[in-house]
């Protein structure tokens, strides 16, 4: 078996012998993580506006389904209408404390059962539980971190209360968002990275992030474009105003 | 591909591409597609030119500190939990997926596609190990059911009908299912749900992997790569080690041009970062995360002609625009990486000697440099590879005998002369249309798929001769 030593070695040897490379750079990155967190917060703090429009048009350009409601409590009503239309009953959710409010308490007493992630550190029973739920749901409401304007592209970080699955093994995904989670560029989302790996206060509970642009789709089969494959058929977004 | 295909030589495996209608009807289709869907992407976005060059300047520099990056890499993986395994060759990456299966009882992996498995043939590894390796994306599992080879980097199945799926899945599932690709879908879909569930190991490639933070980035459209990395007990990522990059800044530069290339969308449906196995607090993902850092031909090119190939993205825009490939498409090649750049990716892995005929199949037009994001000078490298070849002296004895004569003649007046003169006589029988065509005996292997302009009546030094005259 090469070890790291004997690998990293034999690398270091062939390197040596390379001859008049011309000289290239790595991206620049920001200079203080923390400093450009709070210019990109402040740049969007006034043109979100134009951000929310732009993330519309181009989440409806790859098949998402966008919705505006007022106040954080209209959005079981849209998640009620999305269950009537697909004639579904289980919904599975993200834990109150990441999404910010409770389904099962608005949803639960009307024929729709509703599964929370749990938040605490959860053993191998809690895990299979969850599990199985979330095999079983048909629709799977998350938060949202980042929306990326210039793609419409929903961000999502995983951890604690806010399983990776919810957005994924349901044949509906709806994500919640509001202007605090709005950005206009990649390099913008970039930069938001740097700054969440650098801070340990910031730093991420969870393993992994989600970038989700559109539902789940592919075009194996004659080039015939066809979603739902293995991920969401549909994507919905709900701007919430007022928050 | 079985062996007695891959013994077959190229020109033979060229021709036979050249006679099959439906292929060539499937290739100029699809091909024509990518091509167009890039092109559109590209125009409505002024930045991306500016991005290539960027792109391209960071693989670069990440390559002159490679061993930093690769070595920040496997700390930050370890750091989070994850286990980094060194594999020098094809068959020491496989041995590590072996042994991690036999050591954990894994009896089903499921995969997401990844040309790095490809390359070191796991499945085959896997089967007769008696491990069950299950393909999950389309194209892929379309292929696998199929017992076939991709012939396409990111559209494997490109050379099948919705009516050969429908008959393939009718038969290897068992059931009745229309040729349509929604019914065929939503099939593969349950069919692979199960899977996704039952599976003890998930089996993935690597698009980038971040150093600074110890990211695996996996970029999908079915999101067969989420699926892989969240549901099955161990993950497992076989990477070439040229895959590394320095930070997420450097990422969002990759990401802003890769799909764009690939499938002309602004990003693939799913762009998945992995940072470590299931972290506390996590209702699921796997318990155990390895990654393979392999070599398998690529770090003696960090010195070597080659060296550029390392900064392949995967992305497929050099074979959708490559005349050669456009006409016998991806299978023709006969390994694991088709068109221009599978070409110098073979030549890496396997060596020269594998690509003493595949190094010409090229115009040497140079489209594979206009679109490749990260402007990848493949011409160049194919002329330096033909060279090798020369060099090497393993090109046909008949081509060598020949170029060497040619050599000779163009280095003496006298005898340049006398070969255009013998030329002139020769070549009467051979001239139709004012080209050279039909040449006998072992020149016929020229001129069977090419003419040539003949010998002309009067040289050029002949007729300079009588112009100084006034």
């Amino acid at each position: 078996m090469t070890t790291r030593a004997e690998f990293l070695s034999g690398l270091r040897r062939e390197m040596a012998k390379t001859r008049g490379l011309f000289e290239a750079r790595t991206a620049e990155r920001p200079p203080d993580a923390d400093l450009v967190f709070e210019t990109v917060k402040r740049q969007m703090a006034e043109r979100w506006p134009q951000a929310l429009e732009r993330f519309q048009a181009e989440f409806e350009r790859v098949a998402g389904v966008f919705h505006r409601v007022a106040r954080l409590e209209d959005v079981p009503d849209v998640v009620r209408a999305i269950a009537r239309e697909k004639q579904a009953s289980r919904v599975l959710s993200w834990h109150p404390d990441a999404l910010g409010l409770d389904l099962r308490q608005s949803l639960g007493g009307e024929g729709l059962s509703v599964t929370l992630a749990p938040d605490d550190d959860p053993d191998g029973e809690a895990r299979r539980v969850h599990r199985e739920a979330a095999a079983e749901a048909e629709i799977g409401v998350t938060g949202t971190d980042w929306a990326l304007a210039e793609t419409g592209t929903l961000i999502l970080v995983s951890g604690r209360g806010r399983p990776r699955s919810t957005s994924l093994l349901p044949t509906t995904h709806v994500a919640v968002f509001d202007r605090h989670q709005l950005l206009e560029s990649l390099e913008q989302v970039g930069s938001m990275l740097e700054a969440l790996h650098a801070d340990p206060a910031r730093r991420m509970s969870g393993a992994v992030i989600n970038f989700i642009t559109g539902p789940s789709r592919t075009a194996d089969i004659e080039l015939t474009l066809t979603r739902g494959v293995h991920g969401p058929k549909d994507v919905h977004a709900i701007f919430v105003e007022g928050r | 591909m079985s062996e007695t295909q891959l013994r077959t030589p190229f020109p033979q495996r060229a021709h036979a591409a050249l006679g099959d209608a439906h292929l060539q009807e499937a290739l100029t289709i699809a091909t024509t597609k990518f091509i167009g869907l890039r092109k559109e992407s590209f125009a409505g976005y002024p930045a991306g030119e500016a991005l290539r060059d960027r792109a391209r300047a960071i693989k670069e520099a990440t390559l002159q500190r490679l061993d930093q990056h690769l070595e920040r890499l496997a700390d930050n993986i370890e750091r989070l939990g994850g286990h980094v395994h060194w594999a020098a060759t094809g068959d020491e990456a496989r041995d590590i997926i072996l042994r991690l299966c036999r050591d954990r009882g894994v009896r089903m992996a499921v995969k997401s596609k990844s040309m790095a498995t490809e390359e070191i043939d796991l499945n085959e590894a896997l089967e007769a190990a008696g491990v069950k390796p299950v393909e999950t994306d389309l194209g892929e599992y379309i292929i696998q059911l199929a017992h076939e080879k991709p012939s396409h980097i990111i559209a494997p199945a490109i050379h099948k009908t919705k009516g050969q799926v429908a008959d393939l899945f009718s038969k290897e599932l068992g059931g009745r299912f229309e040729a349509d690709p929604e019914v065929l879908t939503a099939v593969a879909r349950k069919e692979l749900r199960q899977k996704f569930l039952e599976a003890d190991m998930g089996i993935t490639g690597a698009n980038f992997a971040v150093a600074e933070t110890g990211t695996i980035v996996l970029v999908t459209n079915e999101g067969n790569g989420r699926m892989v990395t969240s549901l099955p007990r161990i993950h497992v990522a076989v990477m070439g080690m040229e895959k590394v990059i320095p930070t997420m800044t450097d990422l969002m530069i990759f990401l802003s041009i890769l799909a764009r290339s690939a499938t002309g969308q602004k990003l693939s449906s799913y762009t998945t970062l992995v940072r470590g196995p299931r972290q506390p607090g996590e209702v699921e993902g796997p318990e155990e995360l390895h990654l393979i850092l392999m070599d398998n031909g690529r770090m003696r090119q960090v010195a070597g002609t080659l060296r550029e190939a390392l900064y392949c993205l995967r992305c497929g825009a050099c074979l959708n625009v490559c005349p050669v490939y456009r006409q016998i498409g991806g299978h023709a090649y006969g390994y694991t990486y088709p068109g221009p750049i599978g070409i110098l990716l073979t030549a890496m892995l396997e060596g020269t000697g594998a690509v003493k005929d595949l190094a010409h199949a090229s115009s040497l037009c140079g489209a594979c440099k206009d679109v490749c994001p990260v402007r990848i000078d493949i011409p160049r490298m194919l002329v330096e590879l033909r060279e090798q070849v020369d060099r090497e002296k393993i090109a046909p004895w008949g081509e060598r005998m020949l170029f060497g004569l040619a050599r000779r003649a163009m280095a003496s007046s006298a005898l340049f002369r006398l070969g255009a003169r013998l030329g002139r006589l020769a070549q009467r029988p051979f001239v139709r249309n004012g080209r050279l065509q039909g040449l006998p005996f072992f020149f016929g292997q020229w001129t069977r798929t090419r003419d040539l302009p003949p010998v002309a009546a009067r040289t050029f030094s002949e007729r300079w001769k009588d112009l100084e005259r006034p």
